[in-house]
């Protein structure tokens, strides 16, 4: 790469040619996605498509299975993030996760906010700073404000997994990857999380891996829709879920929804 | 009452039922001989309980309730003269069990972490089981090794290393005078604190490593999907995470280190006063009330002395061990011999 | 400090993911590396221990042991002579074992069947603790309660009960464990199609627990051997193959511990072959108790249809 982009246009986030291979075998094949600021992205498909592992290739976890390689290349605003050179750590505060079930770590709230920026040494009025401001985005700052110090634990699953975003947003990520958030909650618990999701999409780059095609429906703009490791389809939200044309997506969707 | 019987781990299941109805019991006569056939199923189980309580219960009597008041607990141990102040003994174990189990966690935690974190699988289950293996030599035969090959080490390198280096913190300089200390035989508390070091690190690396394992996949994960390194993942999140094995092989660490009898007597050399410096050879309560029971047969008073520092050897062993169990959710340490 | 996140607007320094590595972070990443290869180097803290016992005892016993010295029944004290204290230590674990599954085996298995859960709470405790005795606690115990009030002196029966309670609590915890681990279906089935408590563990439980409880036992065989205090406070060493119960007797680790100090002489030879040949039992036993392990292992699988 040439020189440090003052400014960069494109996709935030885009894949070409990702695959990913265990023993020969091919878990992804050749996925080419771009994922467009201020945009949310489902990616949709039958368990065992790959989905998963797709969202997990977009931060570098994908190395923590054994046994895995990468091939193709994921750039983040245009650069390599499996470039030789270029280390995890770094990707990883750029590119944020949340995971399936909640993941609070065993401290007070403000301390698992505050998570990823004590890593980086920011200072404590930086620390209050971004913590508040991920709390509110988070859409769960008027539920804790009174008392940050309670251990996260004390909190129900709902807003543990609202805290799990909170503390991602902490460190200013662009990008919000989210596996399944809201699979290990409660009907009331998933539209907060929902909810909050809708606000975030106006801010960040938000890709959602979801096996609830009504989910799908109701918070993406776009839908991305894998099957077997490939990419079948995608498109606006819309299009997709009512007009999807290839035979498997409407397979997949018909059978879901119904 | 009848309850599905579900077997599983200890500790998750509930009795069977009854062969008998309960009613049947209250009958005199026909009713007491039923009840006693119904208790004999559960009696065996009292067996180690009523060892437990008989060991205490012989060391009480043989401390003969003798009154030694406090001089129980000074410093003047003189058979001959009646003057039985144990302190020296229980100074004695202490010096040497706490800093072995400061060295043992701290090995314990870095070959934990290690295990768990930084080899790959496979290396990771050939190494584990050599730290088990350290559990499974016996005492005297550590005693032996290490009095033979590794006070001498002790005895020309490390102590006059450490008088040369070390002289300017109070306590590591070198005792010129009688008894001169450190000697080059190497024997005293150094080598008791290596060899209490070796003893308590089986338990204290099986018990972190099994605490560090605990720890769901997805929370290391999100540690690391926030920035974080595995080390900062370890330290801020798991260590965090399984806090109570942790304190719990620190417990049961120090309970091993406190109790080892026989190997800490063979190289801890002997003295009947304080250590004078930190080469110096010393007592145990475990390695005295070992090596002394034999010079104080006949003596009634010499044995009730001795019954009673074993009672507080007990004593000492109960509350570590209490503490350090409860706060493991299994009850059963796996099965490494010497847990 | 941060534009809006999101646009495709100026970038910060850190998104250029070559240049923007801070030093701070390369130091993190550097630290976690460098303690990722110190932090394994510990095993060798296990490592080069045992290693160094097994090869010194080994290097020392071996050049000296013959069949002669094995077998020779001569005395122990004056020639190197092995065949009193091996009979004499063989004898010793024997009796002091079967005492032991007597005592330990039906409370286990009383445990982890009849027992409601918080009484089982309490035994299990006891046991732990039991377990986690000093050594030279229940040697007191025994010199106390065996030789002095039961009146037996410094005799063979008197070590063989004081081996034997030091033993009991391993084998109480692996009936325990076994019979606990009889798969939950199986176990309902048996109560379900209406077998008797003694059925079921006869009949059922035993043939799957067995293996683990064989197990537990080589391992209190093992940890028997290789203790010294409970032998040597309650029994006085001697000559007499095999003891009478109320006579004194030898243990090879009693052998160890007089003859460790001893400036080279038959003492301390023998002192390193009693070592060896307990290194070697101790071995011979873990050894079979993987063994049975990795087929029970095999064997619990298949239970699972």
């Amino acid at each position: 790469m040439s020189g440090t982009p003052a400014t960069f246009e494109g996709p935030v986030l885009s894949t070409r040619g990702l695959s990913v291979l265990a023993k020969k075998k091919a878990i992804l094949d050749h996925i080419d996605l771009d994922f467009a600021p201020r945009s949310l992205t489902a990616v949709i498909g039958p368990s065992g498509c790959g989905k998963t592992t797709f969202v997990r290739t977009l931060n570098r976890m994908v190395e923590l299975t054994p046994g895995l390689s990468v091939e193709g290349s994921v750039l983040y605003l245009g650069q390599n993030i499996y470039d030789r050179g270029v280390n995890p750590v770094l990707v990883r505060r750029r590119i944020g996760m949340v995971f399936q079930r909640p993941t609070v770590f065993p401290m007070s709230v403000f301390e698992n906010a505050a998570f990823g920026l004590r890593l980086i040494h920011a200072d404590e009025d930086e620390i209050d700073r971004e913590v508040t401001e991920g709390l509110r985005r988070a859409g769960l700052w008027d539920e804790v404000k009174d008392d940050l110090n309670r251990p996260a634990l004390s909190l129900s699953g709902g807003q543990q997994q609202r805290l799990c975003i909170a503390r991602a947003l902490a460190v200013r990520p662009r990008v919000l990857l989210l596996d399944e958030p809201t699979s290990a909650l409660d009907p009331m618990a998933t539209q907060r999380v929902e909810a909050t999701m809708q606000r975030l999409k106006e801010d960040f780059v938000l890709i959602l891996v979801t096996h609830n095609v009504g989910q799908a429906a109701r918070v993406s703009d776009r839908v991305a829709f894998l099957h077997t490791g490939k990419l079948i389809e995608v498109g606006a939200t819309a299009e997709i879920l009512e007009r999807p044309r290839d035979p498997l997506t409407e397979q997949f969707i018909t059978g879901r929804f119904a | 009452m009848n309850s599905t019987p579900v077997p599983g781990n200890p500790g998750d299941r509930e009795p069977i039922p009854s062969s008998s109805p309960p009613a049947v019991s209250r009958r005199a006569g026909v009713g007491l001989r039923q009840r006693i056939w119904q208790t004999i199923p559960y009696a065996p189980a009292l067996v180690p309980a009523a060892i437990v309580i008989a060991i205490a219960l012989t060391l009480v009597s043989a401390s003969g309730f003798h009154n030694f008041g406090w001089g129980f607990f000074g410093l003047t141990f003189n058979s001959n003269l009646n003057q039985f102040g144990m302190l020296v003994f229980i100074v004695g174990s202490f010096l040497t069990a706490v800093p072995a189990l400061f060295l043992s966690m701290a090995i314990g935690l870095g070959i934990a972490i290690a295990s768990t974190t930084y080899l790959p699988p496979f290396l990771a289950k050939i190494l584990d089981p050599f730290v088990d293996l350290l559990a499974g030599i016996p005492s005297v035969v550590y005693g032996i090794w290490a009095f033979i090959v590794i006070a001498p080490i002790f005895g020309t390198l490390i102590n006059p290393w450490a008088v040369a280096h070390l002289a300017f913190i109070p306590g590591f300089g070198a005792h010129t005078s009688q008894p001169v200390s450190p000697t080059t035989a190497g024997t005293g508390l150094p080598i008791s604190i290596f060899v209490l070091t070796l003893m308590a690190l089986p338990i204290t690396t099986l018990l972190i490593r099994d605490a560090l394992r605990s720890i769901p996949r997805d929370l290391w994960e999100s540690g690391l999907a926030l920035g974080a390194t595995r080390w900062e993942v370890v330290r801020r999140v798991s260590l965090r995470y399984g806090s109570r094995g942790i304190w719990s092989a620190a417990f049961l660490g120090f309970g091993r280190a406190i109790g080892e009898t026989v190997a800490v007597a063979m190289v801890i050399g002997a003295a009947t006063r304080l250590p004078v410096n930190v080469y110096d050879s010393s007592f145990t309560m475990a390695s005295f009330m070992f090596e002394t029971l034999d010079a104080a047969y006949g003596n009634s008073v010499y044995l009730a002395a001795l019954a009673e520092l074993a009672l507080v050897l007990l004593a000492i062993t109960f509350a570590v061990n209490l503490l350090g169990r409860r706060l493991v959710s299994h009850i059963y340490a796996e099965e490494v011999p010497g847990l | 400090m941060a534009t809006a996140v999101g646009s495709a607007a100026p970038l910060e320094a850190s998104e250029d993911l070559r240049r923007g590595e801070t030093w701070s972070i390369r130091w993190r990443t550097g630290f976690d590396r460098w303690i990722g290869f110190l932090l394994p180097l510990l095993f060798l803290v296990a490592i080069v221990p045992i290693l160094d016992v097994v090869y010194y005892i080994s290097s020392k016993a071996v050049p000296t042991l013959t069949w002669g010295v094995l077998t020779s029944t001569g005395d122990y004290q004056l020639h190197d002579a092995l065949g009193v204290p091996i009979e004499s230590t063989f004898l010793f674990v024997l009796l002091a074992t079967v005492i032991a599954v007597v005592l330990g085996l039906f409370g286990g298995v009383a445990t982890a069947e009849f027992l409601p859960e918080r009484a089982a709470g309490w035994v299990r405790m006891s046991a732990n603790l039991l377990a986690g005795m000093p050594s030279v606690i229940v040697g007191y115990f025994g010199y106390f309660a065996f030789c002095l009030y039961f009146g037996w002196g410094l005799s063979f029966i008197a070590g063989v009960f004081t081996l034997s309670f030091f033993m009991t609590p391993y084998i109480f915890r692996t009936a325990d464990l076994a019979f606990s681990s009889v798969p939950r279906p199986i176990r309902e089935a048996a109560y379900g199609s209406g077998a008797r408590p003694t059925q079921y563990i006869l009949r059922i439980g035993t043939p799957i627990a067995f293996p683990q409880i064989l197990t537990g036992v080589f391992l209190a065989m093992a940890i028997g051997v290789g203790e010294t205090a409970p032998i040597v406070l309650t029994v006085q060493p001697g000559l007499l193959v095999p003891p009478t119960l109320t006579s004194p007797a030898t243990y090879l680790t009693a052998l160890i511990w007089t003859g460790f100090s001893q400036p080279p002489s038959v003492a301390l030879t023998i002192a390193f072959q009693a070592a060896f040949l307990i290194i070697v039992v101790v071995l011979v036993l873990n050894i079979a108790v993987r063994i049975i392990a990795a087929r029970y292992r095999k064997r619990l699988e298949g239970l699972y249809q």
